[in-house]
């Protein structure tokens, strides 16, 4: 097991193992290697940036209480990124429940849903951000996770294809197409910062 | 992911080529887009601080035994892939010794000619088939003729039986005598002399053929 001043270079591999021998520190590193990646994934589900910070951090918990289950450690950020996915569409799945309970709620509740998205850099206006989510969430599932593995957390095509368990091609194949409709769909977000 | 040599390569021909330098612009673009949009207002150490203080007094769940649930799921299974192949077995142990008997019945009293809709079950089978043509019968076999329906029978020595439309039929006895059982209906007998003995049951009384040609009738 790597000394703790080693932990921040550890592999997954190395962090789980060390957490489930008990090392709590082991999993604090990981929260900070893969949080953005798991706030990420959640947002693409929920549009409310604190409501998927929730998600993200019971994500993780979840995780915690569960990496005994986990088969191969080195695949712990795709796995993550299912339960955080997964976390994501219940959160939805409670929200729907709640509306049909109080109907009368329903039009409140999308009336505010435009002013309660949240945005934490000033680059983008809340709009820009919203149309950015959007966009992204229309992706299918695993174009979506692989662009948020590449973009937000950073990884490489071979790392994202080991922590997924793909073969490398089809991960850059997956990034590829993506990429295509990014590219199209984010015109028109281009146009207007251009013209600004 | 690229080499060094590559990246080198690609960062002179990027500035070298313009359509290339501006996809690439427009991929850093994009990246940098989606970073801000599904950025977190939290950073990843406060979470972390957050997340291990809420994990702190909890453990990760053993992974040894699976869960009483579980188990009893298992053992479930397991019994019911017993009863399944014990299931085929048994059916297929029944069908063979079905077919093993059907065999021992087998008579050289063929089926010569039909017209209609003629139905046969064997004996010990509760399943009625469509009797065919040419085929031969056995002892135990149930006839049952629908409407504008009848067959015929042939019998050694180029004997014949032939059963009217509406009739059920029973073959009783093929052992050197022949006993069939009119249920119900109409069937007519053309037996060749010499003829071994030959019987016709029914409800009311049993015939015993001692001419030729005689017909049975029952209502």
């Amino acid at each position: 097991m790597p000394g703790k001043c080693n932990l921040t270079n550890a592999s997954d591999e190395q962090l789980v193992t060390a957490t489930i021998q008990g090392d709590t520190s082991a999993f604090g590193i990981i929260v900070e290697r893969y949080w953005n990646m798991a706030v990420a994934i959640a947002l693409s589900k929920i549009d409310n940036l604190v409501e998927a910070e929730d998600v993200a951090q019971e994500s993780f918990i979840k995780a915690y209480s569960q990496l005994h289950a986990l088969r191969d450690p080195s695949r712990f950020a795709g796995w993550l990124s299912k339960i955080a996915a997964q976390q994501g569409v219940d959160l939805l799945r409670r929200h729907a429940r709640n509306r049909t309970i109080s109907s009368c709620e329903v039009g409140e509740l999308e009336a505010l849903a435009p002013a309660s998205i949240s945005n934490a850099n000033p680059g983008l206006t809340n709009e820009q951000t919203n149309f950015v989510r959007q966009t992204v969430s229309k992706l299918p599932e695993k174009f979506q996770k692989v662009i948020i593995m590449r973009f937000v957390a950073g990884l490489s095509a071979v790392q994202i294809a080991k922590k997924l368990g793909k073969r490398h091609g089809t991960v850059r194949v997956w990034l590829h197409r993506a990429y295509q409709i990014l590219r199209k769909d984010l015109a028109p977000l281009f146009e207007e910062v251009r013209q600004s | 992911m690229l080499s060094d040599k590559q990246f080198a390569e690609l960062k002179t021909h990027t500035e070298e080529c313009q359509i290339c330098r501006a996809e690439l612009d427009r991929c850093a673009q994009i990246q940098d887009i989606i970073k801000q949009a599904f950025s977190s207002q939290t950073s990843a150490k406060q979470a972390s601080r957050t997340i291990l203080s809420q994990i702190a007094p909890r453990r990760i769940k053993p992974a040894s035994t699976p869960s009483f649930r579980r188990q009893t799921a298992i053992a479930a299974s397991v019994l019911l892939a017993i009863g399944l192949l014990l299931g085929f077995g048994l059916a297929k142990v029944t069908a063979l010794r079905r077919i093993a008997a059907l065999a021992a019945t087998k008579t050289p009293i063929r089926v010569t000619d039909l017209e209609g809709t003629v139905l046969v079950r064997h004996q010990g089978s509760d399943i009625w088939q469509i009797l065919q043509a040419n085929s031969n019968i056995h002892v135990g076999d149930t006839f049952h003729s629908a409407a504008k329906s009848n067959f015929t029978l042939e019998m050694k020595g180029k004997s014949t039986l032939e059963v009217d439309q509406n009739s059920m039929l029973v073959l009783e006895l093929s052992n050197g005598e022949t006993q069939f059982h009119l249920e119900h209906g109409k069937l007519a007998a053309a037996l060749n002399s010499p003829h071994a003995p030959f019987f016709i049951s029914t409800p009311h009384g049993r015939v015993e053929a001692l001419g030729t040609e005689f017909t049975v009738k029952v209502e």
